[in-house]
């Protein structure tokens, strides 16, 4: 019992700020893109997208090497749940961030980097290939565990699988010869990177939209609450908005596009199309296609702020009278958006005023439990009441989507409406690299805690309970 | 404006400027870091830029010492409880007491490379624990025995198993309750667990219970109670270990069960509720501000009405003589007093004991003076009260100090004893503020209507009845609207003249009746002489009937007409057949008449008093005239 006691301030050691960084490692694997840095940092050295490259039997990682390519195709290692899918592919991109792109290039001892061998081969051949066998050895000892001095820190959803975790713990441990391991739920870092261990967290992500309850560090699981309504939801309203336009918008990425005239707004495109001796997979033009209505949400969709929802009908005629945006296509075609930008993510909040799924894409329609404040309900309804109030007092909002122009001040109104005799406070970072990478910068924190470093789970541990220790510890 | 400002403005020189005269005869402060030509841009005025000197360069040159060497040194962390199984490796400043240069070599050397002889070296001397290890803390859960659960702990509710869950849940999130509630999944197995045999054990597969958290909480703190008694009986606790077993054997699942419900409700609130509520709280806080400034008003009040109680004998001061003693004596400690004060240099004066004594004196005050004196007795009374209620603010009965003027009030210095030692005041301020000074003054606060009452209650009813009647006559409200003091001293004189009218009234009437019985009598005599003075009776008659109007019209006209026993007896009888009001000049013509004219200096009077009531209130001249 007495040791429970906290130290008194006099005996508290002035200089334990907290900090004590053991060179780990936090990778942070979404839909969208795969984060990965150095804990202690504020952003993630390397960001990928969980888009690879696959080329006649090859994978390829990085933005760099998504071009057009004969026979490529972009694929995703991760799944719309946010969870790995492939896990072969996972070990690969994850090696590709962790090993290729954050540890630097050792230089090669000096005698073996063959500058200071003497000219004749002949005589030397044995001690050479000696050597060469040595070298051989070594460097295959080097390939063998270069994390050999990195904790590793891996995210994951909060629904994922204890399948799931268990093969992750072991793609880290077993191809890496990481010293320890521990795997962390995105909303729990989301919150420790807000600053809080209590905090309701709203993450509008990629593919996913999510809220989920953490209490003192832990994430609440009986609260988690999910849906598809994310940036990739949106991206298919966009979609059903251009369709239903007048004049129909046509979504033509960049690299097809050779050269282009400027026409006047709403009049069609005028553009010479690049030509390409070989077929562009489907995969790539839908990869591309995205990054059009990336820029496109990320200039001009807005979220209706006002009183109230966009369906009132003296909302949408103010709506109609704000000025407008302009949006040029990469193909040139422009058009002015007005009360459209509104509408496209109204879906989020008021599941009746969605636009329909766009046609051939595996986008559902959202239904009534899918939209922002019924999730919110949802995940609050499935915690203790005593929490409530304080969780409201606590909402983390993080996740890409979520910077969308007017986001907060629509939750705050639906969180005000929802509970209005409940203090409702709402912590968004103000930086948007803060919010893309909330849950990594979390990780970041937690790696580089002193206090922590008694959590990781061993490679000693890990040999003597086996993967499924993931289950036992991080919990 | 500069020099070069002008010249880009076309603007021409103003002449010689003596500023410039100034500048150079002020040497110019040297600004250090700007360039001569944008000083000169300030012109007269310098420019307000702040150079700031970068003294890095300097700095790091001046005090250049080695650079601090730093480790990458391995560490363990105890409260891993792995027998440092994990080492990691952190940065740290490197000792001062560093052995030998080439060690640092090696340290290096085992940093870029990990070599085999750094390792051995580091082998000896063990990684150091981490600082942090001394913030793990463990949650202390009941431990308990098989015998200890079979003997004390076996509940209907909760199996063995369950309960040893339980209290695992409690370990590893460390008594966090909504998390313990949240993970909880406990699936029961029995022994039935043991036959693998398909069809039965999934026939007999308990429903696991679902668990609210105040079951959970119920069932732990059950257990921790109880095994709390086991370890240490209940009267050897110390008091934090009591007050926790206390909390935890009162422990009430239904209540928190009911209050959950109540928050659940409370967060359901819509809108308006929530404001009204809100409202209502504020009115709360309202109303129980107004109670309390209400409750310290009452107090306050209580305080003043508590008057000072002696239980000395005051009987020896209810003489007047008593009365003079008294304040001879307190003239005395006064006087003593102030010299005392003065010397002391107290500034101000002493509290007050004025109350004591006005109090005293008050009450054996005859309050039978004169209508006017009882008047001025009863403001004095009514301000000798406010002087004790000021005392009493002071509330120091004990000390007589500047309080014997003020029980000079007998002295006929009352009003002026309150002044003493303030600014006289003059006449016409007097009357502004209503200082009045008075003999003698009756106890307490008196109403000035109640003045007047007293005035009807000396009367008998018959009289009281005229005297409303008259003044209703008068248009003159018996009982006075606004009574201030002015108003009553003129209703007073009104009154007194109204009074005397009522009694010249009832005199003439009198009279009256005595002379129509006379000439009743006459009649009598008359017809049995005969009809022979008929005719000259008849003339004198109507001579009669054409001088009342007159009277009338004109005070005392019908006197000054000349023969007062002719016009007297004419009036009468011209009143006697017109008039049935009876006017107040004719009264004084009757009252003249029927002194039989002897005294002409006492009608004047009469004359004057009619003049008085009538510039009293001449609404009732105009009644007549009517």
């Amino acid at each position: 019992m007495a040791q429970q006691q906290p130290l008194p301030s006099s005996a508290q050691p002035t200089d334990v700020y907290g900090g004590d960084e053991v060179s780990a490692l936090v990778l942070d694997p979404g839909y969208f893109s795969t984060r990965a840095g150095f804990a202690g940092e504020d952003v993630p050295k390397q960001v990928i997208p969980s888009f690879y490259g696959h080329v006649e039997g090859r994978d390829i990682f990085g933005d760099e090497v998504l071009i057009p390519r004969a026979n490529f195709e972009v694929r995703n290692y991760m799944n719309r749940d946010s969870v790995v899918e492939d896990w072969d592919v996972a070990a690969k991109v994850w090696e590709h961030l962790l090993v290729k792109r954050l540890q630097p290039e050792r230089p090669t001892p000096p005698s073996k980097n063959g500058l200071n061998d003497d000219g004749d081969g002949s005589g030397n051949s044995n001690n050479a290939d000696g050597d060469g066998d040595v070298a051989m050895e070594e460097s295959v000892e080097d390939m063998e565990k270069p994390l050999a001095e990195n904790p590793v820190l891996v995210t994951e959803a909060p629904w994922n699988t204890a399948k799931s975790r268990e093969k992750a713990v072991e793609v880290v441990m077993e191809n890496w010869a990481c010293p320890a391991f521990w795997m962390s739920r995105t909303p729990v870092l989301a919150a420790f990177a807000a600053g809080k261990a209590t905090a309701l967290v709203v993450d509008v992500g990629g593919a996913n939209t999510s809220v989920t309850a953490v209490h003192d560090g832990m994430m609440l699981k009986r609260s988690v609450q999910k849906s598809h309504v994310g940036g990739l939801w949106l991206s298919g309203q966009i979609r059903s908005m251009f369709e239903t336009n007048e004049p129909k918008v046509n979504v033509v990425p960049s690299f097809m596009v050779e050269n282009k005239k400027p026409v006047e707004a709403g009049a069609p495109a005028d553009y010479r199309p690049k030509k390409f001796d070989f077929e562009i997979a489907p995969s790539f033009r839908a990869f591309e296609e995205e990054r059009v209505l990336t820029e496109f949400k990320e200039s001009v969709v807005e979220v209706w702020r006002g009183q109230g929802k966009l369906a009132a009908p003296q909302n949408e005629e103010y709506a109609r009278s704000q000025p407008g945006r302009v949006f040029e296509m990469p193909d040139g075609s422009n058009q002015m958006w007005r009360e459209q930008r509104f509408k496209v993510s109204e879906g989020m909040w008021d599941e009746t005023a969605a636009y329909p799924a766009p046609a051939g894409l595996d986008i559902p329609q959202v239904s009534k439990g899918q939209t922002i404040p019924a999730l919110i309900k949802a995940c609050l309804d499935g915690v203790d009441v005593d929490l409530r109030p304080n969780l409201l007092g606590n909402v983390v909002v993080t996740g890409s989507t979520s910077l969308l122009n007017g986001f907060n001040d629509r939750l705050n109104n639906e969180l005000m409406m929802l509970y209005p005799g409940v203090r409702v406070k709402i912590h968004a970072a103000g930086l948007s690299t803060e919010r893309r990478f909330g849950a990594w910068i979390g990780g970041s924190i937690l790696a580089s805690l002193g206090t922590f470093h008694q959590m990781w789970i061993s490679r000693k541990e890990y040999e003597e309970h086996g993967p499924n220790i993931v289950e036992k510890r991080c919990k | 404006m500069s020099l070069d400002v002008r010249d880009v403005l076309n603007i021409p020189e103003a002449g010689p400027r003596p500023a410039k005269k100034q500048k150079t005869a002020v040497p110019r402060t040297n600004l250090k870091g700007l360039a001569r030509e944008v000083q000169s841009l300030g012109g007269d005025n310098p420019i307000a830029i702040v150079p700031e000197v970068s003294l890095f360069k300097k700095r790091r040159f001046g005090s250049r010492k080695p650079a601090a060497k730093w480790e990458l040194r391995r560490f363990t962390n105890s409260a891993r409880g792995d027998n440092g199984a994990l080492v990691l490796r952190h940065w740290r400043r490197k000792h001062e007491d560093a052995p030998h240069p080439e060690d640092q070599m090696q340290d290096v050397q085992s940093q870029a490379d990990q070599s085999a002889e750094s390792g051995q070296e580091k082998a000896d001397d063990k990684p150091e624990d981490s600082t942090f290890a001394k913030f793990n803390v463990q949650v202390a859960v009941p431990q308990y025995s098989e015998d200890q659960y079979n003997s004390i702990l076996v509940n209907d509710d909760w199996t063995k198993d369950e309960t040893d869950y339980l209290l695992q849940m409690v370990k590893d999130f460390d008594l966090r309750w909504p998390v313990i509630w949240d993970r909880y999944e406990y699936v029961p197995r029995g022994p039935q667990t043991g036959e693998t045999d398909g069809a039965e054990s999934t026939a007999v597969i308990p429903t696991p219970k679902q668990r609210t958290m105040e079951d959970l909480k119920a069932r732990y703190y059950e257990v921790a109670a109880k095994m709390m008694v086991v370890q240490k009986p209940a009267q050897y606790m110390t008091k934090p270990e009591f007050d926790l077993y206390e909390i935890m054997t009162n422990f009430n699942p239904a209540e928190e069960r009911r209050r959950k419900e109540f928050a659940i409700n409370t967060m359901a609130r819509s809108k308006d509720e929530a404001r009204e509520e809100e409202s209502l709280l504020l009115e709360i806080k309202r109303i129980m501000a107004r109670t309390e400034r209400f409750n310290e008003e009452r107090r306050e009040l209580y305080q003043r009405l508590d008057y000072p109680h002696t239980d000395q004998d005051i009987s020896i001061y209810k003489s007047s003589q008593g009365l003079q003693t008294l304040l001879q004596t307190l003239m005395n400690v006064d006087k003593s007093k102030k010299r005392r004060s003065l010397a002391e240099g107290a500034a101000g004066p002493t509290p007050t004991s004025a109350g004591f004594a006005a109090g005293q004196a008050g009450p054996h005050h005859p309050s039978s003076d004169g209508p006017g004196n009882r008047r001025e007795s009863i403001a004095a009374s009514a301000s000798g009260g406010h002087f004790r209620r000021d005392s009493l603010v002071s509330a120091t009965p004990a000390t007589p100090a500047d309080a014997t003027p003020t029980s000079a009030a007998d002295k006929k210095k009352k009003g002026g004893a309150a002044q003493f030692e303030r600014r006289k005041l003059s006449d016409h301020e007097e009357t502004i503020y209503g200082v009045s000074h008075h003999e003698r003054l009756t106890s307490g606060p008196t109403f000035r209507y109640e003045k007047i009452n007293k005035l009807y209650s000396h009367k008998s009813g018959q009289q009281q009845l005229r005297i409303t009647n008259l003044l209703t006559e008068l248009d003159v409200p018996s009982r006075l609207i606004m009574p201030t003091a002015a108003v009553t001293a003129q209703f007073e004189v009104l009154w007194a003249a109204v009074t005397t009218l009522v009694d010249l009234r009832k005199v003439s009437d009198k009279i009256e009746a005595e002379i129509k019985l006379e000439e009743a009598k006459k009649a009598e005599r008359d017809r049995a002489r005969g009809v022979l003075l008929e005719a000259e009776k008849k003339g004198e008659g109507e001579g009669g009937e054409r001088a009342v109007p007159d009277s009338q019209e004109s005070g005392g006209a019908a006197e000054d007409g000349g023969d007062a026993a002719a016009a007297g007896a004419g009036g009468g009888e011209g009143e006697q057949a017109g008039h049935s009001e009876t006017t107040t000049v004719a009264i004084k013509d009757e009252d003249g008449g029927g002194q039989e004219k002897a005294r002409p200096g006492s009608s004047g009077a009469h004359k004057r008093s009619a003049s008085v009531l009538s510039a009293a209130s001449d609404k009732s001249a105009k009644r007549q005239k009517k």
